[in-house]
């Protein structure tokens, strides 16, 4: 278990450094005599590299997902399988993942990783409108009032159209390349040579682990009708909240390769660089709430909570977009986090900090390190909340959480791991962090930790909490 | 096997990467000797090309005085990947080249073909590289291996399509300079002809030798390696059976690779493929191919 500190960067990341180095060709002979260390090098690098423009690239990432090639449109399910098929689909995937997923990746490989996705074109109109008859029973002009042949965004393997239903609701539909369940799910059979492709920087006992989470991932997005259920039960859950909008989903027009949910407008993360600050505050608000009311409560997270996935009303009223990647946590594996936070922002109590930290497999027990090194190390994670009061988050902390993570020089480093059910909490680095400081959002975020967090439920302590605590006291009265 | 005499074959993907988009002319002028409702253009880009290329190598080289040729004049064990590199470069150019590129590099290839001749070895007889016997065996050897190839991993062709490809592929062996009537115009003439030179092949040394280095080159990048493995057990796979044998594979014969082996050898191919479209504009000459190809398809 040597390498546990690798596992960070090998279970989040490991897929997407393998990619990484098939892609740019890094000097393999070095690779070959020390791999394990290799790839942390190759990690660290790129992770310090990227740290310094994290929340910049992250905006332009989104934003890339619109370009579509419509001149080199899929025409046929053989067109599909000579783009996606042998392989490649699953690379890009890997690469999709990676460009969310991890942060070590560097500029450069972040560009030809983005260069080969969007080079993925999109469906002729036909294509398209043939996986929907097969999916619905009826081509497009008749399952739905209106149809717009022309997709407006690329999607997971697929493509969104907007349409409007028989009874007229807008909606926005996700449509599957035909056959790409099939070859992807055939290739991600040959596991020798994902193996392969896994082995060159994961250490050899973390590929198998790496391969399973890999093939869960790739197999959840597959087939929409997971993510519709999460939609739903998200949906569900924040119906009627004053701020976070989840649009609804249109079950009789959702399959496992078409998923229909209402259409919304709004404006695009990039466009609030010209609201005022007072907006972008707002805006910065709902989304903690949204993350840290989703986590403690619906016990999900996003995992794909980048900026492209938002769309901005004014007000603090935001619509999430896109749960192809929820992970549901258990209240055993949600209880050491809460945990955490309590003993070292609410308690002070550091040694029970530190043993809540080896209790959740974060910290090797009887690790040589005084807790006061411990804690110091940590704190950055928690220097949002630490104090009551307005604080700004700036771009530069953002960076120096996703530095800290990414800190193996730090003596605490070597006794540090991410256990593999909590690696997908340190999107909330990217996701939460780096959007936060792109806004140079300011709030109390520890009296809103304070309203969220289950061992304090605080008093509303902003307008919006006054409004999602009014909105709380009616979902209890509908419940009882 | 005296691989030390040969340099390392480090670089092989980028190298031809670079040849490739050399070849691919951004703004053509005209639609070169093919074009792109071609059959050509269409085996051209199949996902089999490496497999098609190792297989025509492999062929070529059966033949004595071809190897000779090669053997003895050019710079091959120097630099065995710029030697690849540049025949790539010469393919990509002949089939989607304005014509003026195509013909001046086939006059390129001519005049360096003159140069080309001597005495081989191994059987004593003369040899020229610029004489229509070679440079057919050559060409014959290229036309089938593509054939060959696609069918087993690529994108089969119709029995008609591949009439068409080996009538279409006559202007490259006339652009080296074989007269046209040589030149095989069908599948059978094909077929035909390689039977007619089949007495003439043998593996000689220099064979055994320059093609052992290129089915397991040394100093291929380690992740790259494991990929050629791939192509080359798919190339043997392919070659006739009594090639396979001249190579000593195969006796007695192996057994056909299995179902499952074809859909790996195809997903090694795609990422293959994909490495080659991460290397600096091939993606996009890639892509102009493909709308040319579209635009004449729906013409």
């Amino acid at each position: 278990m040597k390498a546990r500190r690798l596992a960070a960067a090998a279970m989040a990341g490991g897929a997407a450094a393998a990619l990484t180095l098939i892609l740019l060709r890094r000097r393999p002979r070095r690779l070959r005599y020390d791999r394990g260390l290799a790839a942390l090098r190759l990690f660290v690098r790129g992770g310090i590299r990227y740290a310094g423009s994290a929340p910049r690239l992250f905006a332009a990432a989104g934003e890339k997902r619109q370009l579509l090639r419509e001149d080199l449109a899929l025409q046929t399910a053989e067109d599909v399988a000579d783009t996606l098929g042998a392989m490649k689909g699953v690379m890009m995937k890997i690469g999709q993942m990676a460009s969310y997923v991890d942060d070590g990746l560097s500029p450069a490989v972040r560009r030809t990783l983005a260069r080969l996705q969007d080079s993925v074109p999109p469906m002729s109109p036909q294509l398209a409108a043939a996986v929907v008859a097969e999916e619905l029973g009826a081509p497009p002009e008749r399952a739905f009032a209106r149809w717009d042949p022309r997709p407006i965004a690329a999607a997971s393997i697929g493509q969104v159209h907007r349409a409007v239903t028989r009874n007229g609701r807008a909606v926005a539909v996700k449509v599957q390349y035909p056959g790409i369940a099939e070859t992807i799910t055939a290739d991600l059979r040959n596991v020798a040579l994902l193996r392969r492709m896994l082995r060159i920087t994961a250490p050899a006992q973390d590929v198998d682990a790496l391969l399973t989470e890999l093939r869960d991932r790739i197999g959840e997005e597959l087939d929409y009708r997971r993510e519709a259920e999460d939609q739903r039960l998200l949906a569900a859950y924040y119906d009627g909240h004053p701020t976070i909008h989840i649009p609804a989903v249109v079950s009789q027009l959702s399959t496992r390769r078409v998923m229909t949910s209402e259409l919304s407008g709004g404006a695009r993360f990039a466009e609030l660089a010209g609201w005022p600050q007072h907006e972008r505050d707002l805006a910065a608000e709902t989304i903690y709430r949204f993350v840290f009311r989703s986590l403690y409560e619906v016990q999900a997270f996003n995992g794909d909570p980048h900026p492209g996935n938002y769309l901005f009303h004014g007000g603090g009223r935001v619509t999430f977009l896109d749960f192809g990647l929820v992970k549901h946590f258990t209240q055993a594996e949600l209880q050491p986090l809460l945990q955490m936070a309590r003993t070292v922002c609410v308690e002070h109590d550091q040694e029970a900090f530190r043993r809540s930290l080896e209790d959740a497999g974060f910290l090797r027990p009887g690790a040589p390190l005084s807790t006061q090194a411990i804690v110091e190390h940590l704190a950055v994670f928690y220097d949002t909340i630490r104090e009551r009061g307005p604080l700004t988050i700036t771009g530069d902390y953002a960076s120096s959480v996703v530095r800290r993570f990414f800190d193996v020089r730090s003596p605490v480093a070597e006794y540090i791991s991410v256990p593999r059910s909590y690696v997908i909490l340190q999107r909330i680095n990217l996701g939460l962090f780096a959007v936060l400081g792109e806004l140079c959002a300011t709030g109390d975020w520890r009296a809103i930790a304070e309203e969220i967090w289950p061992f304090v439920q605080g008093p509303p302590s902003t307008p919006m909490g006054e409004a999602e605590a009014a909105w709380r006291a009616r979902r209890q009265v509908i419940a009882a | 096997m005296t691989a030390d005499l040969y340099a390392a074959a480090t670089g092989l993907i980028e190298r031809c990467a670079a040849a490739y988009v050399s070849g691919v002319p951004g703004d053509a002028a005209d639609d070169g000797f093919f074009g792109p409702a071609s059959v050509t253009w269409r085996v051209s880009t199949d996902l089999a090309s490496p497999v098609a290329g190792l297989r025509s190598l492999l062929m070529q080289a059966l033949h004595p005085l071809a190897m000779a040729g090669v053997d003895q004049h050019s710079g091959w064990r120097r630099d065995p990947v710029g030697r690849l590199a540049a025949t790539s470069a010469y393919l990509a150019t002949i089939t989607f080249g304005e014509r003026t590129a195509a013909a001046a590099a086939a006059a390129r290839v001519r005049r360096i073909h003159d140069h080309v001749r001597g005495v081989d070895t191994v059987t004593g007889h003369r040899y020229a590289a610029g004489g229509p016997a070679l440079l057919l065996w050559v060409h014959a050897a290229l036309v089938q291996s593509s054939l060959a190839a696609g069918r087993a991993f690529g994108t089969p062709l119709s029995a008609d399509d591949s009439d068409r490809y080996v009538a279409e592929m006559r202007v490259a062996a006339e652009l080296v300079g074989v007269p046209r009537p040589l030149v095989p115009a069908s599948v059978a003439d094909l077929e035909r002809y390689v039977a007619s030179v089949r007495p003439e092949l043998r593996c000689t040394p220099a064979a055994a030798e320059s093609m052992g280095y290129l089915l397991d080159p040394p100093g291929l990048d380690e992740d790259v390696a494991g990929f050629w493995q791939d192509v080359r057990d798919a190339a043997i796979a392919v070659l006739p059976d009594w090639a396979r044998a001249m190579y000593g594979y195969g006796t007695p014969q192996p057994p056909p690779l299995a179902p499952g082996r074809r859909t790996e050898i195809r997903q090694s191919l795609g990422v293959l493929d994909f490495l080659f479209l991460s290397e600096p504009g091939v993606l996009e000459a890639r892509q102009r191919i493909t709308l040319r190809m579209r635009a004449a398809r729906s013409a």
